[in-house]
C-alpha cells in the first residue's frame, strides 16, 4: 500500500481484523446463546403456554360460537348494528373462502402481541412523557426497532428461543410497539399546561393528575397509536410465518413461492379484515367512550 | 472419410471463430443469495469478463423470483445455479417455450436432499442414522409446543420439497410414531433451528440439502430409510400433492443446473459455451463452503481464491488462450 492512498481509497480495516471482528461476536453470540438459551427460554414458557391453549380454544370452538362472542365484544364495545353487520359477513366470507382455522391462529397471536404491546407500550410512553433523560434514551431505542430490518433479529432469536411462537411474538411486537410509545408521550406533552395548573391549584397528587387529566385528554391520541400498533401488527404476520408462525401467513408464502396469486390475494385480505375489525372496534369504543371531550380536542 | 473429416474440420474452424469474435457485450448473472451460487456467479463474473470481455453485470435473485423473470421477462441471462425441481413445471414450460435453455450441471453429481440428524446423536446411538431407530424414539427429537411429540422439520412453505417430505411423513408411518410435520416457514427458520439444535447438543431431525453451508458447518448424518431410491415412485408419487399411495424412497438427486435464457445462448455463443461446461462435484463445492464459512468470506473473495488455487479445474472449461488471458489477470 502506498502512503497516499488514503486519500483516493477509504482506509478501511484490514480484512482479517474485520474477519476477526465478526468471528468473535458470532462466537460469543453463539456462546451466550448456548449457555442461557435454555433459561430464556424457560422464562417465556408461561407466555408460551397461553398462546397455545388460547388458539386451540379459538380454533377447538365451534365456529358459530367464536363468531358470536367475537360479535358479542365488537357490540360491547361499538354499540353499532351496522358494525357487528359488517363483522359478521367478514367472519363469514372469510369461513366460507376455506380460511377458518388459519384466521383463528392468527387472531389468537395478534390479540396477545396487541395485548402486550399496549401493556409494554403505555407505561413506557407515559414514563417517556415524563421525564426528558427517559425520553432521549427511549427514542433513538423505538428507531432502531422500527428500522432494523426483521430478518437481522429474527434468526438470531430463532437460534436462542427455538422456531415458532414466541420468536415471532418478539418479531412482532419489536415492530408494532412504537407507534403506541410515540403517540402516548405526545398525546400527554400536548396536554394543555393551564389545564395541568388548574389541577395543581385544586390540590391534585400527581397521580390523580396522571389519570384523571392527562391520559384521557391524551386519548385520542393514544388511541391513534393504537390504531397503528394493531396494523403493524398484522402486517408483521407474513414476516413472523417465516420464522414458523401458523396462520394466514403461511398460505401467503405459500402461494407467492408457487404463484398462486388468488390465494395469496384471499389470504392478504383477510388478514386486512382482521386489522380492520380490530381498529373499527377499538376506535368506536374509544369515541363511544369520549363523547363527553367533544369541543376540547380535535377531532 | 474424406466428407467427415471436412465437416468436422469446418466445425472446428466454425467455433473457434465464434471464440475469436471478442465481442461479448452486456450479460446479466443471478446472484443468488446462498454461498455455492454466489461463488459460482462470481467465478463466472471473473472468468466472462477477464477471458471473454463481457461486461458483467451481478443481480441479486433467488431461486423462485429470478426463475419467473427469466421466463418471462427474459432477465437476468443467466442463473449459475438452479435447483430445477423447485419449479421444475414452469422451468420445463419456458424450456419447451425456447425461452429457457439448461446449459449444463452446476453440481455434477446433483443435489444430495434427504432427512438429516446431527452426527453426535448418531455417535451415541448408531440405530438413529436409520429411519426405524428414530421412529422408536420420538422423545429424542422435542417438538416445541407439544412435549408428548416428536418434531420433524419440514422443508420451507411452498417449496416443492414440502409436498416430498409430507408424503414421506405418511410413508414412513411417522404420525403413529408419534411425529408432528413443523413448518419452518423460510429456508432461513429452518437452518436457525438446526443452529440452535447444535449449539444445545439436543436432537434435531429434518428436511436438508447439501452441498450447503450449513451441513457443511453443523456435522449431519443423512438418515437411511432403507428402501434404496425409487426414482420412478418418486417423480410420479411423492412429489405430487395428490399421492394416494406414498411408499417410502430417497430422494434420488436433484438436477441442479446452470439455466440461461435463449436469447443470451444465441447472442453469446462463446460464452454459452463455457456455461455448458462449467461444473462442480459436491466434494469440491463442500471444500470451498468450508472455506467460505471459515474465511467469512463472500462469494467475490471465494471466487478468486478458487481461480488461484484451482487452475486444473477451470482451465478445463475454457479455451487455452481464454485461460492464458485469466491466468495473466490474476498475476
Amino acid at each position: 500500500m502506498s502512503d497516499t492512498s488514503w486519500l483516493s481509497k477509504f482506509p478501511q480495516l484490514e480484512r482479517g481484523d474485520l474477519i476477526a471482528i465478526r468471528k468473535t461476536l458470532d462466537g460469543a453470540y453463539r456462546e451466550f446463546s448456548r449457555n442461557y438459551g435454555d433459561t430464556i427460554e424457560s422464562l417465556f414458557d408461561p407466555l408460551l403456554t397461553f398462546l397455545i391453549w388460547f388458539e386451540k380454544l379459538l380454533i377447538a370452538s365451534p365456529w358459530w360460537l367464536t363468531i358470536g362472542v367475537i360479535l358479542a365484544i365488537v357490540y360491547g364495545a361499538s354499540r353499532s348494528w351496522k358494525l357487528c353487520t359488517g363483522v359478521l359477513a367478514s367472519l363469514l366470507a372469510i369461513g366460507i373462502l376455506g380460511m377458518w382455522d388459519d384466521t383463528m391462529r392468527t387472531l389468537s397471536i395478534i390479540t396477545v402481541c396487541t395485548l402486550l404491546s399496549i401493556g409494554i407500550g403505555i407505561p413506557t410512553g407515559i414514563l417517556m412523557s415524563r421525564s426528558n433523560r427517559a425520553q432521549a434514551i427511549v427514542t433513538p431505542i423505538l428507531d432502531v426497532m422500527q428500522t432494523m430490518p426483521a430478518f437481522v433479529y429474527l434468526i438470531p432469536v430463532v437460534m436462542l428461543l427455538g422456531i415458532g411462537k414466541i420468536p415471532g411474538v418478539i418479531a412482532v411486537i419489536i415492530y408494532a410497539v412504537p407507534p403506541v410509545i410515540r403517540l402516548t408521550n405526545l398525546g400527554i406533552r400536548l396536554v394543555n399546561k393551564e389545564t395541568l395548573e388548574a389541577a395543581t391549584a385544586f390540590g391534585a397528587t400527581a397521580k390523580q393528575r396522571l389519570f384523571g387529566i392527562q391520559l384521557p385528554l391524551a386519548m385520542p391520541t393514544i388511541m391513534a397509536g393504537i390504531n397503528q400498533t394493531i396494523m403493524m401488527a398484522l402486517a408483521m404476520v407474513v414476516v413472523a410465518s417465516m420464522i414458523g408462525v401458523k396462520g394466514l401467513g403461511q398460505p401467503v408464502l405459500k402461494s407467492i413461492t408457487n404463484q398462486y396469486f388468488t390465494l395469496g390475494l384471499f389470504n392478504g385480505l383477510a388478514i386486512v379484515a382482521l386489522a380492520i375489525i380490530f381498529d373499527r372496534v377499538s376506535q368506536t369504543y374509544a369515541k363511544r367512550t369520549q363523547k363527553h371531550l367533544g369541543g376540547m380536542n380535535n377531532d | 472419410m474424406h466428407k467427415q473429416t471436412f465437416v468436422a474440420g469446418a466445425m472446428v474452424l466454425l467455433s473457434s471463430a465464434s471464440f475469436a469474435a471478442d465481442s461479448c457485450g452486456q450479460v446479466t448473472i443471478a446472484d443468488m443469495n446462498w454461498n455455492s451460487a454466489s461463488l459460482m456467479a462470481n467465478i463466472d463474473k471473473y472468468i466472462l469478463e477477464e477471458g471473454y470481455g463481457c461486461e458483467i453485470e451481478l443481480i441479486p435473485g433467488d431461486t423462485m423470483p429470478t426463475g419467473a423473470s427469466m421466463i418471462e421477462k427474459g432477465e437476468p441471462d443467466v442463473a449459475p445455479e438452479m435447483w430445477s425441481n423447485a419449479m421444475r413445471d414452469a422451468l420445463q414450460k419456458g424450456v419447451d417455450d425456447k425461452r429457457l435453455r439448461f446449459a449444463g450441471s452446476s453440481l455434477s453429481d446433483g443435489g444430495e436432499e434427504g432427512f438429516w440428524v446431527p452426527k453426535y446423536l448418531v455417535e451415541m446411538d448408531s440405530s438413529l442414522a436409520t429411519i426405524d431407530g428414530i421412529l422408536k424414539n420420538p422423545q429424542l427429537f422435542k417438538h416445541p409446543e407439544d412435549d408428548s411429540l416428536g418434531a420433524l422439520y419440514s422443508c420451507p412453505a411452498g417449496w416443492n420439497c414440502q409436498i416430498s417430505t409430507q408424503n414421506l411423513y405418511v410413508a414412513l408411518g411417522m404420525e403413529e410414531a408419534g411425529f408432528d410435520i413443523i413448518d419452518p416457514g423460510s429456508s432461513a427458520g429452518l437452518s436457525g433451528s438446526i443452529a440452535r439444535a447444535y449449539e444445545r447438543g439436543q436432537g434435531w431431525l429434518g428436511y436438508y440439502w447439501a452441498p450447503t453451508a450449513v451441513l457443511g458447518k453443523y456435522e449431519m448424518v443423512k438418515v437411511d430409510f432403507g428402501s434404496g431410491i425409487d426414482e420412478e415412485h418418486f417423480t410420479t408419487c411423492l412429489t405430487q400433492e395428490d399421492c394416494l399411495d406414498p411408499r417410502p424412497s430417497m430422494w434420488p438427486p436433484a438436477p441442479v443446473k446452470t439455466m440461461t435464457t435463449e436469447s443470451f445462448a444465441t447472442r453469446e455463443p462463446a460464452a454459452y459455451d463455457y456455461f455448458t461446461k462449467r461444473s462442480f462435484t459436491n466434494n469440491k463445492m463442500n471444500v470451498l463452503l468450508a472455506w467460505m464459512e471459515f474465511n467469512q468470506a463472500d462469494g467475490e473473495i471465494a471466487a478468486e481464491y478458487f481461480l488461484k488455487n484451482n487452475e486444473e479445474m477451470w482451465t478445463n472449461w475454457v479455451s487455452a488462450d481464454v485461460a492464458a488471458k485469466i491466468k495473466a489477470s490474476l498475476n
